[in-house]
């Protein structure tokens, strides 16, 4: 199974970016806010493992 | 990989705010209550902040530098023109921004459990980069 990591990145001009890896489903989401703190999120964007929910990818995994 | 996310720091933690002044080698001040800030002639000025860098730490002719919390609970920098003009401008307000989101970005993945993985400074066109890598237990 991928590990789920959160990489964080962040600049000089005090912007960071959150990037989840390895999540499916709205989990995701509560990870997020975690690390927002009271900052202001300028762009959120989903990937394609958002949309592939977690059981789905667990059968998917297992048929493989 | 699922979500990408660009936010814009905002400095609301007196904790953090004193821990990246500190890294960046001053001594800051704390008055809870707030407490006016001092000219380069030792006249009192008349704005107030809660978390102060003494002149004394700074240049011969600057003022007192603080950091006042607003209505909303974020510390906004008070800082002369001259003192931006020595360097005390956007882009250290920057770096300090860059240093207080590390350290609590470093205490809430603690607090919530998250396992620490690395750290890498990068060097990018826009200057140095910080990236922290965590793993979900």
């Amino acid at each position: 199974m991928k590990e789920k990591t959160v990489i964080i990145e962040i600049d000089e001009q005090g912007n960071s970016t959150i990037d989840l890896d390895g999540f499916h489903g709205k989990g995701c989401a509560d990870v997020a806010k975690d690390f927002h703190g009271r900052d202001v999120v300028k762009t959120s964007r989903t990937k394609p493992d958002f949309y592939m929910p977690e059981t789905a990818g667990k059968r998917q995994r297992q048929q493989s | 990989m699922s979500k990408y996310e660009e936010l814009t720091t905002k400095i609301t933690e007196e904790r953090f705010l004193i821990e990246a002044l500190q890294e960046l080698g001053y001594q800051p001040e704390v008055c809870p209550e707030g407490r006016p800030l001092i000219g380069y002639r030792g006249d009192q000025r008349h704005e107030h902040a809660q978390v102060i860098i003494p002149r004394r730490q700074l240049d011969c002719a600057s003022n007192d530098l603080g950091f006042a919390r607003d209505s909303t609970g974020v510390f906004r920098a008070l800082i002369s023109e001259y003192d931006r003009g020595i360097g005390f401008d956007d882009g250290w307000l920057g770096r300090l921004a860059q240093i207080y989101k590390e350290r609590q970005t470093m205490a809430v993945a603690k607090a919530k459990g998250y396992v620490f993985k690395g750290k890498e400074v990068i060097d990018t066109p826009q200057g140095k980069k910080i990236q922290l890598r965590f793993a979900v237990r």
